[in-house]
């Protein structure tokens, strides 16, 4: 499943067909302009009319308008909740990552490929699939749902719900990132530190870590992109309790069916820069030569 | 002829991958293109096939030019060296593809297939996926597809290149058979001289895009033409020594001149001599004339049939090695011994040996060597350290002397020994002075450098009487076959006589670049300019940067006042060829 | 025979135990909570639920609509693909990266923008009115989400299978005669078919499980435009914990079973390409 977040983004293109003998020189030109101008029609209508979209509707009313939908105590709260959830999640499912890629890529063991595809698996599963799971195990009617109330706590429709479930669905990122480019790196050069006394900390930090930067920073905007842009699961935990429970993707849905279009669409402005942002990075990145799987 | 080809030429980017190659090849002829990588021969190949256009020239296959005809109607036959198999189909669909693109019926693509298979003996391997069979069976359905549909001419681009060596040797026997056999005009490139030894009828030879000399495997090694190919096409020791009426002295060697008529005024020459063809022994005495120095044994390897020894030359000896075979040191001389040769004198390392020569190819090539000159030995010196210098010397494997002529353009006499190889002198005020003084005493090479020059992309030739126009086209062939540039003749008639003497102007351009072809495989293009030589020489020189001139002087008179324009501080260099009115 | 081939590494211990233990509080247990709910269900009322005729209709337009959504991700991303590998045209570089636009862009910003452009009044909904096609609030607003938000799928898969593709393989063909359409159809298209069908499959297994973009261009009218994964959204609404669990275990037998074609696939696509590198 994953695979398909391997970013090709290859190199340069081949030069074009330097004038081979007979072919219809002309010919090849219309079906290359063919198919350059289709690609680009698909993506102007799918992808470029949508995100302009979203910037002319923010600022249909003015700039004015636009940024005194942020003063909304709502929507402060809502953008306050995400960052806190992205901070929690982040650094969770790296640490995860880290520990995940260390032991698949490093050792040999039974059940290794078990292991890899349970970790992928919430990449096939329906991001409601995975609110809804949490639901079961925590909700009123749930596994421990009276426990919870007993004891008066909370899990679903409100905080811990919406991290586990952004948990859930960003599980694989930094993993899926981190094992194929460990194993390629091999185990050379961590055994050479450790033949030299290094401790395994130490090898972990100075040596297997300056490796894997780029290909770390490179799972984590990824994991931290959908963090903060989870729809689907989030809003199946959450309650959707204004000011408390709305994560910016709830609240923009909220503000969208109260016809308040300026107010969604700012928010929704708002993850669109993050979303160019992780593009940008992205592609910085992959400029270093690291090129994802 | 099977396949024509007429001044061949590709660029990428600026730069000549082939440059100006002609070459016939005969009907049913085993051609092989021998070269190091990034010669040009496999975009040579790629040209003959069709899967690239040149820029310039014509190809022409069993008469029928074919230079703008695409390459799935030429029909040839391509190997690549990664197989480049169809992988999704089966060995039988992989030989059958051209004959489906060509509408056969099945009946007769399953004769053909047949007949194929059992040529590369891979018979019942019809079904197979091409991934079920090894590297060697691969290439051979590799083979058997590019001949399915009866292809003029056979094109092999390093075919054995994947192969472990046991299975390259049998598949180069198979597809010398199957060639006989059908008796199709077959062109190979390879970077292995062993395997062009042991497959060609004829070999080419190509570097830096040039070809540089086409002939039998045993013409090439035994009398090659110019230094690369001498070097490239098996090992030799490259000596600079001298030509005279009684044969070729080799430092202390004096050896028959063999099959060139000598020239019977004394000059400097460079020397071949094979691995196998230096002798050593216990005592100068046994080696006769053939005696050159005594050496010690740095090195000894033994390889079965033959004993290769490394010898270093001892302080003093008398003739100048230029460079040692297999990249060795310029002191150190490579010999091969037979077994026999082994039994009668063994040696050991650090044995001191009396070192002779049996025999010594003479390469026609007419620039020997350089000898940097200026009026002081610290300017010499320095005029050595070229860049450009030192990259002509390195590339034509020869060597810089350092000498100090201190009345250099001045009245004065020269020094005592004359001139030999090209005089090289810096381009600063007064070289058009310095240049007729050095010709004047008996120079017949001058390099003009300026202080700093690249290696040049184009070489403008021009030749100010007749009588230097032989020696011209020859150093400039010499030249050109160690850079990656354009030749160009400039033809320059006097501006008054534009209208008259047109006719005349083209005829000379013709004959100069037919005589460059055909006596050197020098391709050139040609121009013809008006007006006052000297003027527009510096005119064309000064048009684009990277450009160097090569002119052939006859008569010195008023030279300097002449070519005070062109040479006095100017930024190109000039090398000047002088050959007197006889 | 031991657990693990021995190695002078150490941590694998510390790092393997973590890695089981996350991965089964977070994703293990969760999932198996979801298969024990159901299981708890008597076969017949399970039955119920998944064969309603209300299921049955979202099945139709989720996998109908993701099937849809695949193939012409199919078609343009091998356009797009092919015109990235094979074209150099002045930014480049910059649709290569908008590819990846779909991963970063939150599903609920696509959708509402989707929603906006298509809508009757929006800036191509209102060419697209006189012609009688309403893509909003209609089973194409949902194929059209859908085509979004897999786009990436099938135009990352395809991209390396492309590069892969020799350029000696089309010099051969064509050396033997073949003209350029008929080496594009007999070696180009078969050699990229593994990467062909991975990417519809992935992209087919995303489109099934989104929500967010979907319902906010559907109408989410019952039996007409409302999506498995909404259905299963109204259940849990309704504290029908049951019939959401059963709803959701069909859609997780549909993701193992997408799981399994592409590791299918993929082993297929990497017997072929052994030796093609060898």
């Amino acid at each position: 499943m994953a695979t398909a977040l391997r970013a090709a983004a290859a190199g340069a293109a081949p030069p074009a067909d330097s004038a081979r003998p007979g072919h219809n020189t002309w010919a090849s030109a219309v079906v290359r302009w063919l198919f350059i101008g289709v690609s680009l029609a698909f993506l102007a209508a799918l992808l470029i009319a949508p995100v302009a979209t979203v910037f002319a509707m923010a600022l249909a009313r003015g700039f004015e308008v636009y940024l005194t939908s942020f003063a909304d105590p709502d929507t402060l709260a809502a953008i306050r909740l995400t960052l806190v959830n992205a901070a929690v999640v982040v650094p969770v499912n790296t640490v995860f990552g880290l520990a995940a890629a260390w032991a698949i890529a490093k050792f040999e063991f039974r059940g290794k490929s078990v292991l890899i595809t349970l970790i992928d698996l919430p990449l096939a599963i329906s991001p409601v699939i995975a609110g809804m799971v949490f639901v079961l195990l925590f909700g009123l009617h749930g596994w421990f749902g009276a426990w919870l109330r007993d004891h008066d706590m909370s899990v679903i429709f409100a905080f811990p719900g919406i991290m586990l479930a952004t948990m859930f669905v960003t599980f694989p990122y930094v993993a899926r990132e981190l094992i194929p480019l460990m194993q390629q790196l091999g185990n050379d050069e961590e055994e050479a530190a450790i033949t030299l006394g290094a401790g395994g900390w130490m090898t972990f930090f100075r040596v297997t870590l300056p490796r894997i930067r780029w290909g770390l920073l490179y799972g984590l905007i990824l994991c931290n992109a959908r963090a903060m842009g989870e729809f689907g699961a989030v809003s199946v935990v959450s309650g959707h309790i204004r000011g408390l429970t709305n994560t910016m993707p709830l609240h923009i849905q909220i503000l969208y069916d109260e016809y308040n279009f300026v107010g969604a669409f700012a928010v929704a402005s708002l993850l669109t820069l993050l979303a160019g942002l992780t593009l940008v990075v992205k592609t910085l990145v992959e400029r270093t030569g690291y090129h994802g799987r | 002829m099977s396949i024509a080809l007429d001044q061949i030429t590709k660029h990428y980017g600026g730069v000549p991958i082939v440059n100006d190659v002609s070459l016939d090849i005969g009907d049913g002829e085993f051609f092989v293109l021998l070269g190091p990588s990034g010669s040009g021969k496999s975009t040579l190949l790629r040209a003959i096939a069709g899967l690239i256009g040149v820029d310039h020239g014509r190809i022409a296959l069993h008469g029928r030019d074919v230079t703008h005809v695409a390459a799935r109607k030429r029909g040839v036959g391509l190997v690549f060296q990664n197989y480049a198999l169809f992988h999704h189909m089966t060995v039988a669909d992989n030989i059958e593809f051209a004959l489906r693109v060509r509408h056969v019926r099945a009946r007769e693509r399953r004769e053909r297939r047949g007949e194929l298979l059992r040529l590369v003996s891979l018979e019942g391997m019809d079904d197979r996926l091409p991934s079920q069979l090894s590297g060697g069976q691969q290439q051979r359905v590799a083979v058997a597809r590019a001949l399915a549909h009866k292809p003029e001419v056979l094109l092999l681009d390093e075919p054995f290149g994947a192969l472990d060596a046991k299975i390259r040797e049998e598949l180069r026997r198979t597809i010398r058979e199957v060639q006989r056999e059908l008796g199709i005009t077959t062109v190979l490139v390879t970077h292995d001289q062993e395997e062009a030894f042991a497959m060609a009828d004829r070999i080419g030879i190509m570097n830096l895009g040039r070809l540089l000399e086409i002939g039998a495997p045993h013409d090439l090694y035994s009398r090659p033409a110019t230094r690369f190919v001498a070097t490239f096409l098996g090992a030799a020791n490259l000596f600079l020594a001298r030509s005279s009426a009684d044969g070729i002295h080799v430092g202390a060697a004096t050896l028959a001149a063999g099959e060139q008529p000598p020239d019977p005024r004394e000059h400097e020459v460079v020397a071949v001599v094979r691995p196998e063809e230096v002798a050593v022994a216990a005592t100068d005495a046994e080696l006769g004339p053939g005696y050159l120095a005594h050496g010690v044994v740095d090195e000894l390897v033994f390889n079965g049939a033959l004993e290769r020894l490394r010898v270093r030359l001892e302080n003093g000896a008398a003739a100048p090695l230029l460079a040692g075979a297999n990249g060795a040191a310029a002191t150190c001389l490579e010999v091969t011994r037979t077994q026999h040769e082994q039994r009668a004198f063994e040696v050991r390392v650090g044995q001191s040996v009396a070192i002779g020569v049996r025999r010594a190819h003479v390469l026609p090539t007419p620039l020997s060597s350089f000898a940097a000159c200026a009026a002081s030995v610290a300017a010499a010196e320095a005029l050595a350290r070229q860049p450009l210098l030192a990259e002509l010397a390195t590339r034509m494997k020869t060597r810089i002397a350092v000498r100090c002529e201190p009345q250099l353009g001045l009245a004065g006499p020269r020094g005592d020994a004359a001139f030999v190889g090209a005089t090289v002198i810096s381009s600063e005020a007064g070289a058009a002075q310095r240049s007729a003084w050095l010709l004047g005493h008996g120079a017949r090479e001058v390099l003009v450098l300026p202080a700093p020059a690249a290696v040049p992309q184009r070489v403008l030739i021009h030749w100010l009487d007749e009588a230097a126009r032989a020696a011209t086209l020859a150093v400039s062939a010499s030249v050109l076959r160690h850079v990656t540039a354009e030749a160009v003749y400039v033809g320059i008639l006097p501006e008054e006589t534009r209208a008259a003497r047109r006719p005349y102007g083209l005829r000379s351009l013709l004959d100069a670049r037919s005589e460059a072809q055909s006596l050197h495989g020098l391709e050139m293009r040609t121009e013809l300019r008006f007006g006052d030589v000297a003027q527009e020489l510096t005119r064309r020189l000064a048009e684009a940067p990277g450009q160097m001139l090569i002119v052939g002087v006859g008569e010195l008179a008023r030279f300097a006042e002449r070519f005070g324009t062109l040479l006095d501080g100017g930024r190109w260099p000039v090398l000047l060829v002088h050959r007197a009115t006889s | 025979m031991s657990l693990r081939k021995p190695s002078v590494l150490p941590g694998f211990g510390l790092t393997l135990g973590f890695t089981t233990f996350f991965l089964s509080a977070i994703v293990l247990l969760p999932l198996a909570a979801l298969v024990l709910a159901a299981a708890s269900m008597h076969w017949s009322e399970f039955l119920a639920v998944v064969s309603s005729p209300r299921a049955l209709g979202s099945y139709r337009l989720s996998f109908g609509a993701s099937a849809l959504a695949a193939t012409i991700n199919v078609v343009f991303g091998f356009v797009l693909a092919w015109t990235l590998v094979r074209y150099e045209f002045p930014g480049r570089k910059l649709v290569d990266a908008l590819i990846d636009l779909p991963f970063a862009l939150p599903t609920a910003v696509s959708g509402i923008a989707l929603t906006t452009v298509f809508a009757q009044h929006g800036w191509i909904g209102r060419y697209l009115e006189p012609l009688g096609i309403k893509v909003a609030y209609t089973w194409l607003g949902v194929t059209l989400a859908l085509t979004l938000i897999s786009m990436p799928f099938a135009v990352r898969a395809l991209q390396p299978a492309l590069l892969e593709v020799q350029r000696d393989l089309e010099d051969a063909a064509e050396t033997l005669g073949a003209s350029r359409f008929y080496a594009f159809r007999r070696i180009i298209l078969p050699t990229v078919l593994p990467a062909l069908l991975t990417g519809f499959t992935l992209a087919f297994a995303r489109a099934v499980g989104e929500y967010g973009s979907v319902i906010f261009i559907a109408g989410n009218l019952p039996m007409k435009t409302e999506i498995t994964p909404l259905l299963i959204v109204i259940h849990l609404e309704q504290f029908d914990y049951r019939g959401a669990a059963a709803l959701g275990v069909v859609m997780l037998l549909m993701s193992f079973v997408v799981l399994f074609t592409i590791n299918l696939l993929q082993a297929w696509g990497r017997r072929r390409h052994v030796q093609a590198a060898r």
